[in-house]
C-alpha cells in the first residue's frame, strides 16, 4: 500500500510541474545564497582568528600582572625559559615560544611613528604559527640588523625593503636608546596590533639593547591541542597573567558571537519565508485535488493514507529543493573556499579592518544538516491546515459540487 | 482594468494578504537596515572629522606621500590671506606637527607634538570641547602642553608636572625643552588619546624654528557638502602647483573605503532576504494566476489584449505594493527619524571596537527621504519582476485553449 502512496504522492508532486519547479527553485536558490553567506562570513571570523593566534596570543598567552595593563617592560616575567621548558613538557602542549616587547618611536629620514618593537625567535615562530606565510614582500630573515614590518605601518612610514629605520625607547635602566635597522621583509599578519604598530627583531638582539637578561620575556605564547590544557596552565601559573585566546580578544569572541547571531537570525527569517513558499503551494495543490480526495475518502480509503501521500509529496518537493540547494550551495562554498571573494579594489580598507583582500570561505557539515531539518520541516509543517481541511470533508457534498 | 484589479485584490484574499505581508517586511527591513547602516557609517566619519581631521587640508605636495621637512609648507602667511576671502570656507588654522620622544622622570613615550593655535583651533576642531581636566591651550600658555589621557595615564603624569621633550626641529636640527602639564583630554579615539599632545603655536615656533611654517593648514567649511565646489575654489585661489587641497573623502580615503566594503557585505546579506521573499512572492501570483487560467481565456476571447493582461497584472502589484509601503513606510520612516535623533546605544561597543576607530557607543540612524524612497523603489521593481514570470505563463495558452481550461 505504502508502495503506492509513494508512488502517486511522486506522480502529483509534478502533477502542475511549473508550480512545483518555482518551488524547488525558491529553495535552492534561498538554500545556497544562505549557505554562501554563512560560509564567507564564518570563513572571515575564522581567518582572523587563526591569523590572530598564530601571530600573536596562541590558545593562551602568560604576561607577568599588569603587564597587559602598563605595557611597560619593566613588568616582565623574570624565569620565563624555565616556564616555557616546564610548560613543553606538559602532554596536548603543541608549541611554545617567548617574545619580548617595547614601545617606542620609529623613525625614517622623513617621517615617524609609534610603533611597539617585538623581539622574536623566528625558528620558534616558525613552528608556532608558520610566520613565513605573512611574507607579504622581501624576505623572512632577522640576521644582523634585519628587521620584519607590519604592512600598515610600512605605509605610514613609506618604507620599503631594504629602507633604514631608527627605533628609539627607553631601556630597562630608564635610559633612551636607539637601534639602527634595515627593513627585510613586510608581513601583513591581519592582526591589526601587529600590522599598524610592530616591527620585528631578532630577540636575542632586543634583550641585548634593552638592557634584558636573556632568561626574560614580556609574554609567552602557548599552542594547545585541548582547550582543558588553559584550566590546567591557569592553576599552575597563578602569579602571573594566563589569558586564554578569547580572554584576550574580546572583540573577536563578540564578533564571533555576534555571528552566531546573524546567522541564527537569517536562517530563521529565511526558513520562514520558504516555509510560507511552500504552505502556499500545497494548500493550492490540495484544494485544486478536493474533489479527488472527496471521491478516494467516499471509495473507503483512509484518512492516514491521504496524509501519507500528502506529507510524502511536500517532503518530496523539500528535499528535491533541498538536494538542488545544497548542490549549488556546496559548488558556491567550494568556490569561495577555494577562490575567495576578491576585493582587492578595497584592499586598504580591508588590511586596516584586518582583512585579506581575498577573503575565503568555510564550510562546515553543520551547515548542511541544519538546513536539512530546517526544510523538511518546514515541508513537513506546511502540510498541517490542508490537512485539517480534508478531515473536516463531507466526501458526498465534495463529489456533488461543482469543480 | 484598475477597477477589475482592485475587485480581484479583493477576491483573492489569501495571495493579496501573503503579499501585503511581505512587501511588508521587505519594506520595513530594508528601510530601516540600510539606515541603520548608514547612520553608523555616517556617525564615524562624522566623529573622526569632528575630532581632528578637517574637511579640507592643504599640504605642500610630497608631504604627505615622502614627508620630511623640506615639504613643510613655507610663507604660510600668504596662503591664509587668500584664504579668508573664499565663499564657503568657515574657519581655517594652520598646524605644525612633529613626531617626538616625550619622558616623565621615569618613563617615556613616542607621541605626536602638534604646534596649534588655540583660539582658532577651538572652532574647528573637538579638542576644546574634549578637555578633561586642567585648562586647554591659550596664547599665553608658553610651555604648557595640552596631552591625550591616554598618554598621561602611560607617562604616569599629574597636573603640573614637568615632561621633557626630545626631537628634530624644522631644519633638521635637535629640539629639546621641557613642557608643563596644564590639561589632558579624551576625544574617544583610543590612539589619538594615547599618541598625541598640543602646544601653542606661537611658543612651538620657537622651539622648532618653524615661524611662518606648517605641515598643513586645515579648513572648516560651513557647509560640508558643498566640500567639492570650496576645494576646487581654494585650488584656484591658491593657483600654487606646489601645494595640493585635499578634501575628507582623499584624507579619510581607507575609511571611506571600508564603509564601502562593510555596505557591499551589508547589502549581500538584505539581498537573500529580498531574493526569498521576491520567490514566494512570485510563486503567490503564479499560482493566483494559474488558477485563473480559464477566467484570463474569457476575457481575451471577450477582446483584452495581452497589453491588458500585463496591465491588469500590474496593477494588482502596483496597489497591493503600495498599500504595503503606505503602512511600512510611515513606520519605518518614524523609527529612522526617531533613531536618528536618539541614537541607540550599545553599552561598551566602543571600547571594544576601539581598534576600528570607534568613538562612541551611541549608534545613530541616518534618516534621509531620498535613501527611502530609493529603497522603496528597488522593492517596487523586485514585485514588478514577479509578474513576469505568471505572465509569460499565461500567454503561453490561446485565449480558445485557456477559456477551457479547468
Amino acid at each position: 500500500m505504502y508502495k503506492l502512496i509513494l508512488k502517486m504522492a511522486w506522480k502529483n508532486s509534478f502533477l502542475r510541474p511549473a508550480r512545483t519547479i518555482l518551488v524547488i527553485t525558491m529553495i535552492a536558490v534561498s538554500m545556497s545564497m544562505m549557505l554562501a553567506i554563512q560560509g564567507l562570513y564564518d570563513g572571515m571570523v575564522k581567518n582572523m582568528i587563526d591569523k590572530n593566534k598564530r601571530s600573536d596570543s596562541g590558545d593562551i598567552s602568560i604576561y607577568a600582572k599588569d603587564y597587559r595593563v602598563q605595557k611597560d617592560i619593566k613588568y616582565r616575567i623574570k624565569d620565563a625559559k624555565t616556564i616555557k621548558e616546564d610548560i613543553q613538557k606538559i602532554d596536548g602542549i603543541k608549541a611554545v615560544v617567548l617574545r619580548l616587547q617595547a614601545q617606542g618611536l620609529l623613525s625614517t629620514a622623513r617621517k615617524s611613528s609609534f610603533a611597539s618593537i617585538h623581539g622574536i625567535d623566528l625558528k620558534e615562530e616558525e613552528d608556532f604559527g608558520k610566520f613565513s606565510e605573512f611574507l607579504k614582500e622581501g624576505e623572512i630573515s632577522l640576521e644582523k640588523r634585519s628587521a620584519i614590518i607590519g604592512v600598515e605601518l610600512a605605509k605610514t612610514l613609506k618604507v620599503r625593503i631594504g629602507s633604514k629605520l631608527i627605533f628609539s625607547t627607553q631601556d630597562s635602566s630608564g635610559e633612551i636608546n636607539s637601534i639602527a635597522l634595515r627593513v627585510r621583509a613586510i608581513i601583513q599578519t591581519t592582526n591589526i596590533g601587529l600590522d599598524n604598530n610592530a616591527i620585528f627583531v631578532d630577540i636575542k638582539k632586543l634583550h641585548e639593547f634593552l638592557g634584558v637578561n636573556h632568561k626574560h620575556a614580556t609574554q609567552i605564547a602557548i599552542m594547545i591541542e585541548d582547550n582543558r590544557l588553559i584550566s590546567k596552565i591557569k592553576q599552575m601559573y597563578p602569579n602571573f597573567d594566563v589569558k586564554s585566546f578569547l580572554e584576550l580578544q574580546p572583540m573577536i569572541k563578540q564578533m564571533k558571537d555576534m555571528m552566531v547571531i546573524f546567522n541564527s537570525i537569517t536562517f530563521f527569517i529565511v526558513m520562514s519565508v520558504v516555509f510560507i513558499g511552500i504552505f502556499g503551494v500545497v494548500y493550492v495543490s490540495i484544494l485544486d485535488r478536493i474533489r479527488e480526495f472527496g471521491i478516494i475518502i467516499g471509495i473507503g480509503m483512509q484518512y492516514k493514507y491521504i496524509r501519507a501521500q500528502i506529507f510524502l509529496e511536500s517532503i518530496i518537493v523539500g528535499l528535491i529543493g533541498y538536494i538542488s540547494g545544497a548542490f549549488l550551495g556546496l559548488i558556491l562554498l567550494i568556490y569561495l573556499r577555494d577562490y575567495g571573494l576578491d576585493l582587492s579594489s578595497f584592499s586598504d580598507a580591508l588590511e586596516m579592518w584586518g582583512y585579506e583582500a581575498v577573503i575565503t570561505g568555510t564550510i562546515k557539515v553543520s551547515y548542511f544538516t541544519s538546513t536539512f531539518g530546517a526544510i523538511i520541516t518546514a515541508s513537513a509543517l506546511s502540510v498541517l491546515i490542508p490537512l485539517r481541511k480534508i478531515k473536516k470533508l463531507n466526501p458526498i457534498e465534495v463529489i456533488k459540487a461543482e469543480k | 482594468m484598475f477597477a477589475l484589479a482592485i475587485k480581484n485584490i479583493f477576491f483573492y484574499k489569501g495571495r493579496s494578504i501573503t503579499t501585503f505581508i511581505l512587501t511588508f517586511v521587505s519594506a520595513m527591513l530594508f528601510i530601516v537596515f540600510v539606515s541603520w547602516q548608514d547612520g553608523s557609517h555616517n556617525s564615524m566619519l562624522e566623529n573622526s572629522l569632528k575630532i581632528y581631521t578637517g574637511a579640507i587640508e592643504i599640504y605642500h605636495k610630497g608631504y604627505r606621500d615622502i614627508g620630511g621637512n623640506e615639504y613643510l609648507i613655507r610663507d604660510v602667511k600668504n596662503i591664509t590671506d587668500k584664504l579668508s576671502h573664499i565663499k564657503g570656507v568657515e574657519a581655517f588654522s594652520t598646524r605644525y606637527e612633529t613626531f617626538g620622544l616625550l619622558s616623565s622622570r621615569e618613563y617615556s613615550s613616542a607621541s605626536m607634538v602638534a604646534g596649534i593655535k588655540p583660539e582658532k583651533e577651538m572652532g574647528i576642531s573637538s579638542l576644546y570641547e574634549a578637555l578633561r581636566d586642567g585648562d586647554f591651550l591659550s596664547e599665553s600658555s608658553a610651555n604648557c602642553i595640552y596631552m591625550g589621557t591616554g598618554l598621561v595615564k602611560k607617562l604616569r603624569l599629574k597636573m603640573r608636572d614637568e615632561v621633557s621633550f626630545v626631537g628634530s626641529a624644522s631644519d633638521d636640527s635637535f629640539a629639546a625643552d621641557i613642557f608643563k602639564l596644564c590639561g589632558t583630554f579624551k576625544t574617544g579615539s583610543f590612539e589619538f588619546d594615547s599618541s598625541a599632545s598640543f602646544v601653542n603655536r606661537s611658543y612651538f615656533d620657537e622651539l622648532m624654528y618653524a615661524k611662518n611654517m606648517a605641515s598643513y593648514i586645515t579648513v572648516k567649511v560651513d557647509n560640508l557638502d558643498e566640500v567639492q565646489r570650496i576645494n576646487d575654489d581654494i585650488t584656484k585661489v591658491l593657483n600654487d602647483e606646489n601645494l595640493e587641497s585635499l578634501t575628507w573623502k582623499t584624507l579619510m580615503k581607507t575609511m571611506v573605503e571600508a564603509m564601502e566594503v562593510d555596505n557591499v557585505f551589508g547589502y549581500i546579506s538584505l539581498s537573500l532576504f529580498l531574493v526569498v521573499i521576491s520567490f514566494v512572492i512570485m510563486i503567490y501570483g503564479f499560482i493566483n494566476v494559474s488558477s485563473r487560467i480559464k477566467e484570463f481565456g474569457v476575457l481575451r476571447c471577450i477582446g483584452l489584449s495581452k497589453q491588458n493582461i500585463l496591465s491588469l497584472l500590474f496593477y494588482e502589484i502596483f496597489i497591493l505594493s503600495s498599500v504595503a509601503f503606505m503602512v511600512a513606510v510611515p513606520i519605518a520612516t518614524y523609527i529612522c527619524y526617531y533613531y536618528s535623533i536618539n541614537p541607540v546605544v550599545i553599552e561598551g561597543i566602543a571600547e571594544m571596537y576601539k581598534d576600528y576607530g570607534l568613538v562612541s557607543d551611541e549608534i545613530p540612524f541616518d534618516f534621509n527621504l531620498f535613501t527611502i524612497f530609493w529603497n522603496i523603489g528597488l522593492i517596487y521593481i523586485l514585485n514588478f519582476l514577479s509578474i513576469v514570470y505568471p505572465y509569460i505563463y499565461i500567454n503561453s495558452f490561446e485565449p480558445i485553449e485557456a477559456s477551457r481550461h479547468v
